[in-house]
């Protein structure tokens, strides 16, 4: 026979609530718009994104030299000979316009490979630290697997079985699948390691006893807590798959030429560094500035994304 | 209510000796270890699998020739005989396996008559010295750049910081290193006319050591600052540091007993396989530098189709990758307590 | 039976009796020596050698080692116009062209100090000629020449008694200490060039056999190798002997003491193994190298820079270079379309501009520097109109030819270089080809089964200046094995074999000049450039006879015995 429970109908506490009740991410927005270097860092980043897209156009337009066309007179030229205001490379290519149209693949290569591993390294790595255990051993022990797959093995029989045909948005696809394959495991180690310090403290417990389902737990609190190391290592892939994509062009496998790419101009560049030093600073300097940009967006989003921080 | 029971612990059944040993802290731990150790071995086994499966699928056979002149279709036989690649390649991978459990990892395609093993023990101190020596750089300049920056945020040393780090970030190292030759040996050499210059590669325990590890260096400095900065700012915001602060307690006795352990959890994370490839070396700057050691060993192997090479320096790799995963494992717990391993 | 007068020798009588007085050590005295302690060399040899034995070796990296610790029987005289003795003092021809006898070198030693004798240079054959061991360099000079060896590519090679019968079934024979006879198959006039290959060495059996830890069946593959494998085991009869061996870092030789020709004046030559060639770059200019190639891209700077430019030359190769087509795909099985390419590349931008003015324009197929060179026929020369008008004429459209793409190996060198020709192409055919860039080895691959459009740069380097080992590459069943492009020449073959097998030397060369004109003339493949060598050579190092046959940044090193240190 149940015991009669009495419920009691508390009175609405009057709690101090500011006017608007905002959500977590309209929070970050707002605060990140107020930090400068971010918002610089987003204005760069969209100034890339429109050169990478418009440059093409320029070219059609002659506003903007070839950067196919090769003036074989002007080889590595240093920059301001001959109307060429980055100077030329190694078959007297003009490089502003080979690093204006280079932006498409290595600003795609970057940011699209970032896209890949950024779920499969947060899923593998949060379920890893969440659940512990013997998911966690199996999990990690196939990271482990993959830390030693052989992934330069693995693109040269990519290649041989999918020859690189057609233009270059379609032979990414197979670039992006190796870089990708092999780069997502830092990300899950790191996420693992930061939810299995985070997990067990006093708020967690708080919000686990109180009944939130695992997946709120994870993306309200564990994530949020953890973001910023994410973030940095996020922000250094870029320009380590922009080197990637060089570093494969080497081995034979990668953009064909003469598509310009900014990781296989530095490669060249490096190759004629006596004769023309130019040519490594320029794609560098563009390289440099796109992982700048994209630091300041990092930060600014780690800042706007901590519940700590007061409004 | 209805009281649940649990299920018994592991250790519950064990004779009360073993279980005073391994149900304390340190015994526990080196439960641990040997577990991980004993899943190396299935590990290093199914990579053997699919670098076996990826290497005879990749076109090319060993016996290819750059260029010039091919060798004949008997002379390709008969080399496909004496190394055993004419047998069924599932029965290749059985006696490899077989030959690995005898610790014998076969014969060189590329160096006639040297065993992978030679080959490898050969070369990998040089590239383990350079290594270790750009590991002593990483840890105490990468993390101490990021505790900096975290506790100066915003302010100019930590922008400098920041702009070290995407400069180091934005050159690959293939270009540091060839930079670094330009200057410090060809240049310098112009200018002091031939009496101080560091030497343009090659190997020596001594300055011929200095550009090689820095240029391995710079990039994961870099690259621990930035994630020590970011780790570290976080810890800066939680109560118990605010705590510390508000007490009064001296600036260095906050960070030290209290920051650095907890902010270096993500830091331990990346340097483990961070050390891990510095120790099993860098191509590009074994090959700028002219490094005997094995860091162009996997990627030369793989470009010539040195099958033995390629499994041994892919095997040698995951065993390195397996350990230093293993210690950074062990380090969560010295470092954080209250993680608890499994 | 007539012999080709040469610049040295001196002929005798109808029996051919060949003797020329070989090189004495040191010649002159009056050059301003250094000191013996330093008298030390260091070249970049850019690759460590797979092997140390000779016989083994197959890259010009190897070469450089094996030809100065080893001698063969002739060696090439510096001109590269006929070969002179080495191993042996002396050798004569039978009247059939088929038996060869060599009087040995009297007095030649081992580093060892033990007499070289007519049985270790019929034992190093064997080894070379073991199908067990498939050494790279046997087909087709040996198996094709030496009598016996045809039946090289039949052998069971996991029977070692199958292999005994071969070997001993070999035209090799010591009938006395000093005399080696090589007996073959057919008379063949290019047959004194093949013993000048480095791989033709004599090797110590006992040396072999006290490494391996005794006597092994002939089937054995690894324990005929091991001597190799230790400086201390590699015995050689060559002026220097290899003193250190740092694996991927250097060699070191020093000299043979027991050398018949008299010690040479290096004490000491590191031969490094430096890949990146920037890196070798620096290290001559801080002295840490004496001698390098200057990448292509540092050409100009060298030529810019006062102190640089005195110390740099350009030096000839016996190496030219072509674009080869698949003639198993239409429309390239039609010479005119072949030419229409051929004729379509402005060669003199390619290799004035490009390539810094170092390579130069060739037409023809046999390089400048050998006989057989010969620069009359200029069928393939740029002319883009007549070009368009080929096309035309075979009726060839622009569709057609786009869908194909220029496979190119993945170095910078061959990268650049097909990016200028297939521009080329495209704007002076009104095309649109692409490059297909990829891993040497899948190339590599790929050619051997036709599978590709167009292929280059292809080359080939003279192994011994004559001209019978350039023209076999376009036989018609080299196709799949050096004639890529599987080009159907009609005549070709046998005019080219009657030449090989001719022994009036007049003759050949009439024969194999028709034979190049038809590979120009039907556009077999499209020749752009010979290759040629901008060498950096520091001022003190004295004595050089750099050929056109030197192994690849080696400047002189056929002729090191004779090189020395200048005081500085």
């Amino acid at each position: 026979m149940a015991l009669p429970v009495a419920v009691v109908e508390a009175a609405p506490i009057d709690w101090e609530v500011p006017e608007e009740q905002i959500g977590l991410w309209q929070d970050a927005w707002i605060r990140f718009r107020r930090n400068r270097l971010a918002v610089l860092g987003a204005a760069v980043v969209l100034f890339l994104i429109a050169v990478a897209v418009l440059s093409p156009l320029l070219v059609h337009f002659g506003l903007l030299a070839s950067p196919l066309t090769q003036h074989v007179e002007s080889i590595e030229t240093p920059p301001g000979v001959n109307g060429h205001p980055f100077g030329t490379d190694i078959l007297g290519r003009d490089t502003l316009a080979r690093l204006m149209v280079g932006s498409q693949v290595s600003l795609t290569v970057g940011l699209l490979v970032q896209g890949i591993i950024f779920p499969i390294g947060l899923a593998i790595g949060l379920t890893a630290g969440y659940f512990g255990g013997r998911i966690d051993n199996l999990l990690m022990r196939f990271t482990d697997i993959w830390y030693a797959f052989p992934d330069l093995l693995f693109v040269l029989v990519v290649v041989s079985v999918w020859q690189l045909k057609g233009p270059w948005y379609l032979q990414l696809i197979p670039i992006f699948g190796a870089i990708a394959l092999v780069n997502w495991v830092g990300l899950a180690r790191l996420v693992r390691g930061q939810v299995l310090s985070i997990k067990e403290k006093e708020y967690i417990e708080a919000a686990r006893s109180s009944g939130t389902p695992p997946l709120k737990l994870i993306l309200k609190h564990l994530l949020p807590n953890s973001i910023g190391p994410i973030i940095v290592t996020l922000t250094f892939g870029i320009p380590n798959a922009i080197f990637l994509e060089a570093v494969l062009s080497f081995l034979g496998v990668g953009i064909q030429p003469p598509q310009p790419t900014w990781g296989q101009m530095v490669a060249d560049g490096a190759e004629a560094i006596y004769a023309n030093p130019s040519g490594v600073v320029f794609p560098a300097l563009a390289i440099g500035f796109t992982l700048l940009a994209f630091s300041f967006i990092g930060d600014g989003l780690r800042d706007a994304l901590d519940p700590r921080m007061r409004r | 209510m209805a009281v649940v029971a649990g299920r018994p612990k592991r250790g519950a059944l064990l004779p009360k000796r073993v279980a005073a040993v391994t149900d304390s802290r340190l015994g526990s731990l080196g439960v641990y270890v040997v577990r991980r150790i004993l899943w190396m071995i299935p590990i290093v086994f199914f990579v053997i699998v699919i670098t076996f499966v990826l290497m005879h699928s990749a076109a090319g056979s060993p016996w290819d020739k750059a260029g010039g002149r091919q060798l004949s279709q008997v002379v390709v036989d008969n080399l496909n005989k004496k190394y055993g690649l004419d047998r069924p390649v599932f029965e290749q991978f059985l006696l490899y396996i077989w030959n690995v459990l005898h610790f014998d990892f076969g014969l060189s395609y590329q160096y006639q008559g040297k065993s992978v093993l030679e080959l490898i023990a050969g070369g990998w101190p040089y590239t383990a010295t350079i290594g270790v020596l750009a590991f002593l750089l990483i840890v105490p300049i990468g993390v101490g750049l990021g505790v900096l920056a975290a506790l100066r945020q915003n302010t100019r040393v930590d922008y400098a910081t920041m702009g070290f780090a995407t400069f180091a970030a934005s050159f690959p190292n293939f270009v540091i290193g060839a930079l670094m030759i330009v200057f410090f040996s060809v240049l310098t050499y112009g200018w002091t006319g031939g009496n101080f210059f560091l030497p343009a590669g090659g190997w020596g325990m001594d300055d011929h050591l200095i550009m090689p590890a820095i240029t391995l260096a710079l990039l994961p400095i870099a690259y621990t600052a930035r994630l020590t900065r970011a780790s570290t700012l976080e810890t800066l915001r939680q109560d118990y540091i605010r705590t510390a602060w508000a007490k009064g307690l001296p600036e260095r006795l906050v960070v030290v007993r209290h920051v650095l352990k907890n902010s270096l959890i993500p830091v331990v994370t990346t340097l483990g396989p961070t050390f891990a490839f510095l120790v099993t070396g860098s191509v590009i700057v074994e090959t700028v530098f002219s490094i005997p050691g094995i860091g162009r060993a996997f990627v030369v192997a793989v470009t010539s189709r040195d099958y033995p090479m390629i499994l041994g320096t892919t095997v040698l790799f995951s065993i390195v990758i397996a350990i230093a995963n293993l210690v950074v494992d062990i380090l969560y717990v010295f470092i954080d307590p209250r993680v608890r391993l499994t | 039976m007539h012999l080709r007068v040469s610049i040295r020798a001196v002929t005798l009588a109808a029996t051919g009796l060949f003797v020329v007085s070989a090189c004495g050590p040191g010649g002159t005295t009056s050059q301003n020596l250094a000191a013996p302690d330093k008298q030390v060399i260091n070249m970049n040899d850019g690759t460590e050698p797979n092997s140390y034995d000779p016989t083994q070796q197959t890259y010009t990296y190897e070469a450089a080692v094996g030809r100065n610790v080893f001698q063969t029987l002739l060696s090439s005289n510096a001109q590269g116009t006929d070969v002179v003795a080495a191993g042996a003092e002396s050798y004569k021809v039978s009247d059939d062209g088929l038996t060869y006898t060599f009087k040995l070198r009297s007095g030649a030693k081992w580093s060892d100090g033990k007499a070289v004798t007519a049985a270790d240079w019929v034992y190093g054959y064997k080894h070379l000629l073991n199908p067990a061991l498939a050494a790279g360099y046997v087909d087709p000079f040996f198996d094709t020449t030496i009598k016996g060896a045809d039946g090289y590519a039949d052998v069971d090679v996991s029977k070692a008694s199958a292999i005994d019968t071969f070997l001993s079934s070999l035209g090799l024979a010591a009938p006395d200490p000093n005399t080696f006879v090589i007996t073959l198959q057919h008379p063949a006039a290019f047959f004194k060039w093949v013993v000048t290959l480095w791989v033709a060495s004599p090797i110590r059996q006992d040396v072999v056999e006290q490494a391996a830890g005794g006597t092994f069946p002939s089937s054995d593959t690894t324990k005929p190798e091991v001597w190799a494998q230790k400086a201390a085991t590699i015995i050689g009869n060559g002026p220097f002997k290899i003193s250190e061996i740092v694996s991927k870092d250097h060699v070191t030789l020093v000299p043979n003491p027991s050398y018949w020709g008299g010690a040479p004046h290096f004490q000491k030559i590191v031969l490094w193994f430096i890949e990146d060639a920037n890196t070798a770059y620096a290290k001559y200019q801080t002295g840490d190298l004496d001698a390098i190639t200057v990448p292509l891209a540092n050409v100009d700077v060298v030529r810019n820079d006062p102190k640089l430019s005195k110390e740099a030359k350009v030096y000839p190769k016996l190496t030219t270079f072509w674009m080869t087509f698949n003639a198993q795909k239409t429309p390239f099985d039609k010479p005119d379309v072949r030419m229409a390419f051929a004729k379509s590349i402005d060669r003199d931008k390619l290799n004035k501009q490009v390539q810094h003015d170092i390579q130069k324009s060739i037409l023809s197929f046999i390089p400048k520097g050998m006989a057989g060179y010969d620069e009359s026929d200029k069928a393939q020369s740029y002319d883009p109109t007549a070009a368009k008008a080929l096309l035309q004429k075979a009726g060839v459209t622009a569709d057609t030819l786009n869908k194909f793409k220029l496979l190119t190996r993945n170095t910078t060198r061959n990268k650049t270089l097909n990016q200028f020709i297939v521009d080329q192409w495209n704007n002076n055919l009104g095309l649109n080809m692409q490059l297909e860039v990829i891993d040497s080895k899948t190339v590599t691959s790929r050619i051997r089964k036709g599978n590709f459009d167009i292929y280059g740069p292809d080359g080939w380097g003279a192994d011994y200046p004559d001209q019978q080992d350039w023209f076999d590459i376009y036989f018609k069943n080299s196709c799949h094995s050096l004639n890529w492009g599987c080009v159907d020449l009609p005549g070709y073959d046998d005019l080219v074999k009657k030449a090989d097998s001719e022994l009036d030397q007049n003759q050949r060369n009439k024969d194999y000049a028709t034979a190049q004109k038809q590979l120009i003339d039907q556009a077999a493949v499209a020749f752009i450039f010979q290759d040629y060598e901008y060498n950096l050579i520091k001022p003190y190092v004295g004595g050089l006879t750099i050929t056109a046959s030197d192994d690849q940044s080696l400047p002189g090193d056929l002729f090191w015995h004779d090189a020395y240190v200048t005081q500085h």
